[in-house]
């Protein structure tokens, strides 16, 4: 579970989170819908730990967190595998389960044909999903993403769809932060909209739709993000 | 946190060696002090000068040989937005430090021994020293040079913690070279500022070092050590500023 209170931040005088609270249970995707520079990435980056919130709190379990935050970052000259290989040996994992661990997002991901390449020259979509398994590696109980489907072709949009929907049912608290309704609407059970640094509104899209009287998301996010 | 560093200096290693014009650079630098002091001493008849010239040449592949790799590992990793990621595993800053630190030393040590045994060879090719070096002085040196290389190092990861980006933190290490090459030129030129506390300041105690080994003239071990745990104090201060830089969020924020 992920649970912020009161989250604050401000850089250099200006505020870009405010009072923002939200709860993200087990088993199910939370989106985090807002526009750009509406606080998503600050807020995730707070719940990750990197960035230290000027007030309030944010209650996880970091070390079983697995997180694709705004970039990529992965290392150009090491091949995928040993990016892996890398970040699983700084989880400390045992070799063994790193080795089979390792495998099986590769394979999930459709990575096995380019296990051995280095990064150099990947397309977007191949650092995308490289990065993707970097943050499943550890098979965490916590995730979080930060608009994981940019770049990835449709083929592969459909099968981190059903990733994440298999691991939402295993009972895996996802966060997922996106300015693209249709893929809030086909993924998310619970839609927290964030503007200006603050919640506006929390709840399934259904609830969305008929707190704001419309009848699509679109609507909702627009009567909710332009008053 | 000892196999996290270790984790983390492998994989520097690694990284840094597959960046083949980094090594070829810095590998071309630590022979052309040795180069051309020898073309030099074809025609300069003092081996005393080109002794100088060699110690100079060695203080400054310390710097050069783990250049490319101390701009890479931090102000490279935040350009191309790899220090995040890195930052976000529940992993100690100070261990992050420590194990870059010791990537960048290797290179850097790396830098020197080919530099000090390309010395050694042109010294012995052109009959400047006709003497082999007794191995107390060889270990000695390995010492005092081993812990400039560490110093280097350390130095080079600060002012890697305080750019953005490669051409930036580049900027600002080419002119840190500079520092070995004017404490070897002043000790050259003022030799009256060639004290018996030279020896044992890091860099002048290096360089004095380097010129005994080259002309075989006699070695202080005493000095030689103290300015080898000094010049390891110092790094050692320097790796505590790159590891405190590391906890300011502004690293990763931007990155």
């Amino acid at each position: 579970m992920i649970k912020t209170h009161r989250l604050s931040k401000a850089f250099n005088g200006r505020s870009v989170v405010r009072d923002l609270s939200f709860e993200a249970p087990d088993g199910a995707i939370t989106g985090l819908l807002g526009a750009n520079g509406a606080g998503k990435t600050t807020t995730l980056r707070m719940i990750c730990g990197v960035l230290p919130p000027d007030s309030g709190v944010v209650s996880t379990d970091r070390h079983r967190l697995g997180a694709l935050l705004d970039h990529m970052g992965i290392y150009a000259r090491l091949t995928t595998r040993e990016n892996l290989e890398y970040f699983g040996r700084l989880r400390g994992m045992p070799e063994g389960l790193l080795e089979e661990r390792t495998d099986w997002v590769l394979s999930v991901l459709g990575l096995k044909a380019i296990a051995n390449r280095r990064t150099a020259g990947f397309s977007q979509g191949e650092r995308m999903k490289t990065a993707l398994a970097r943050a499943l590696l550890h098979s965490p109980q916590n995730l979080v993403l930060d608009e994981p489907t940019n770049g990835l072709d449709v083929p592969t949009i459909r099968s981190l769809r059903d990733l994440l929907r298999r691991l939402r049912d295993a009972g895996t608290c996802i966060v997922f932060s996106s300015h693209v309704l249709d893929e809030v609407r086909a993924l998310c059970d619970k839609v927290v909209v964030i503007s200006e640094g603050s919640v506006t509104a929390q709840g399934t899209p259904q609830d969305l739709c008929s707190q704001t009287s419309t009848h699509s998301l679109e609507e909702a996010f627009v009567s909710l993000t332009c008053q | 946190m000892k196999k996290t560093i270790l984790v983390i200096a492998r994989k520097e290693i690694v990284d840094g060696l597959r960046d083949a014009r980094a090594v070829m650079a810095s590998l071309v630098y630590a022979l052309m002090g040795p180069v051309v002091v020898g073309l030099v001493s074809l025609s300069v008849h003092s081996g005393k000068v080109t002794a100088a010239m060699m110690a100079v040449f060695t203080l400054v592949s310390a710097f050069v040989g783990g250049m490319s790799v101390a701009m890479d590992t931090i102000a490279g990793e935040r350009e191309r937005h790899c220090l995040l990621p890195l930052l976000l595993n529940p992993v100690d800053r100070r261990s992050v430090a420590i194990g870059k630190w010791l990537a960048v030393s290797f290179f850097a040590v790396a830098g020197l021994a080919v530099n000090v045994s390309g010395c050694l060879a042109v010294v012995t090719l052109t009959g400047m020293r006709t003497t082999s070096p007794d191995l107390g002085m060889v270990l000695s040196a390995a010492f005092a040079l081993s812990a400039l290389g560490l110093l280097a190092a350390a130095v080079q990861l600060v002012i890697s913690t305080l750019t953005n980006a490669v051409k930036e933190a580049q900027t600002y290490l080419s002119l840190v070279v500079f520092l070995p090459m004017g404490v070897g030129m002043f000790l050259i030129f003022s030799p009256a500022a060639n004290g018996p506390w030279s020896v044992l300041l890091p860099m002048a105690g290096q360089l004095l070092q380097v010129q005994a080994l080259m002309n075989g003239t006699p070695f202080q071990w005493l000095a030689a050590f103290v300015s080898g745990v000094l010049t390891v104090g110092v790094a050692i201060l320097m790796l505590m500023v790159a590891a405190d830089r590391l906890e300011h969020h502004e690293i990763h924020y931007w990155s």
